[in-house]
């Protein structure tokens, strides 16, 4: 079982094809993706400002990420599954694009910082919870993840323009 | 000049050129704007239009982002520990620069393809809601920062509920919209 025989399996999906013989169901997915996409990042940029030392609606940073997190998630499932629903479409094509690649190595190096966040720094939000700027290590997570995440979105817009059909 | 002759980006979205005044006009001056030779550096310069589209989405996203903590907050059920004029007061001078920005990086994806933009009755509709939203936003939401003096931190209305959602709701519509235009 190949990677190849995967991505061809994918696109041979009965929804895989509806996708593709519908004519406004990948407009609609792909405008909700930029839409979650949006949010996602929207909802990101308020928390890594936060982190970089920039005042948000609160001073205080633990109850900033609770209270806004959860919809960054839900946007982030949206977008998920609207990219997925887009990728099995034309996954041959999708899987030999190399912004594609990229971007989901980028998706992976914010997860990646995200955890690394969550497993130091967070831990001891209780001490530095209220401080501007906060502590290094909490600036450094910040300034990575607004850049990965910039980078996510610059690279998913070049899919579109570089993505050659594979018929 | 027959309809075949017109380039791909710029032909009107009607079906008959000579259909409407408004639609022909339109239509003469996105023809004027394709040609002019800002228009096509745009165009031809690979990496322009994509980046600028990148620029628009980053801005769409600190708008969305601003635009959802204070209507949320409007709509009783975000940060309601905090007076809605603290919302307004960070996040509105966001909101005028990104809008400012969506505004130059529209403006130059209009002057690079006049007819799939001008000629789309979605664009126009998108921009109906945009001049709508921003105007709620500055204007109404605005309010709230210049009545603050002694301002409970409940203060909103129950009544003005409704409008924090439907403004969260054309926020996305306009979003949806924007990435739509492309295949109308």
């Amino acid at each position: 079982m190949t990677l190849q025989t995967i991505l061809q399996q994918a696109y041979d999906l009965p929804l895989s094809s509806s996708i593709r013989e519908n004519v406004n169901a990948f407009p609609v997915i792909e405008s909700l993706h930029v839409l979650a996409v949006a949010i996602v990042f929207g909802t990101i940029l308020i928390v890594d400002l936060r982190l970089l030392g920039v005042a948000a609606h609160r001073r205080g940073a633990e109850r900033l990420i609770a209270e806004l997190l959860s919809y960054t998630w839900v946007a982030f499932l949206l977008a998920v599954i609207t990219g997925a629903l887009m990728f099995i479409s034309n996954a041959v094509a999708y899987a030999a694009n190399t912004q594609f690649l990229l971007k989901m190595v980028a998706i992976a190096v914010a997860g990646l910082n995200m955890a690394w966040f969550h497993s130091t720094a967070y831990r001891r939000i209780s001490q530095w919870d209220e401080m501007l700027p906060p502590p290094t290590e909490a600036r450094i997570a910040g300034l990575l993840s607004l850049l990965t995440w910039t980078t996510v979105i610059f690279l998913g817009r070049w899919i579109g323009f570089t993505l050659e059909m594979v018929f | 000049m027959t309809i075949n002759d017109t380039p791909p980006g710029n032909r009107p979205s009607g079906i008959c050129p000579r259909e409407g005044k408004l639609k022909m006009s339109i239509a003469t001056f996105g023809d004027w704007l394709y040609a002019t030779p800002f228009s096509t550096a745009i165009r031809e310069t690979t990496w322009v239009i994509p980046n600028i589209q990148t620029i628009h989405i980053l801005a769409i996203a600190v708008v969305i982002g601003s635009a959802l903590a204070t209507e949320l907050r409007f709509a009783g059920v975000f940060a309601m520990d905090r007076p809605p004029a603290d919302l307004l007061r960070r996040y509105l001078p966001w909101m005028r620069r990104a809008l400012l920005i969506l505004l130059l990086t529209g403006l130059i994806l209009v002057i690079a393809e006049p007819g799939r933009t001008l000629g789309n009755t979605l664009f126009w509709v998108k921009m109906a809601l945009v001049a709508g939203a921003s105007l709620v936003t500055l204007q109404a939401r605005k309010a709230v920062l210049s009545e603050s003096g002694g301002m409970t931190e409940d203060a909103v209305p129950v009544a003005s509920r409704p409008l924090a959602w439907l403004m969260i709701l054309i926020w996305c519509a306009i979003i949806f919209c924007g990435r739509f235009i492309a295949y109308t």
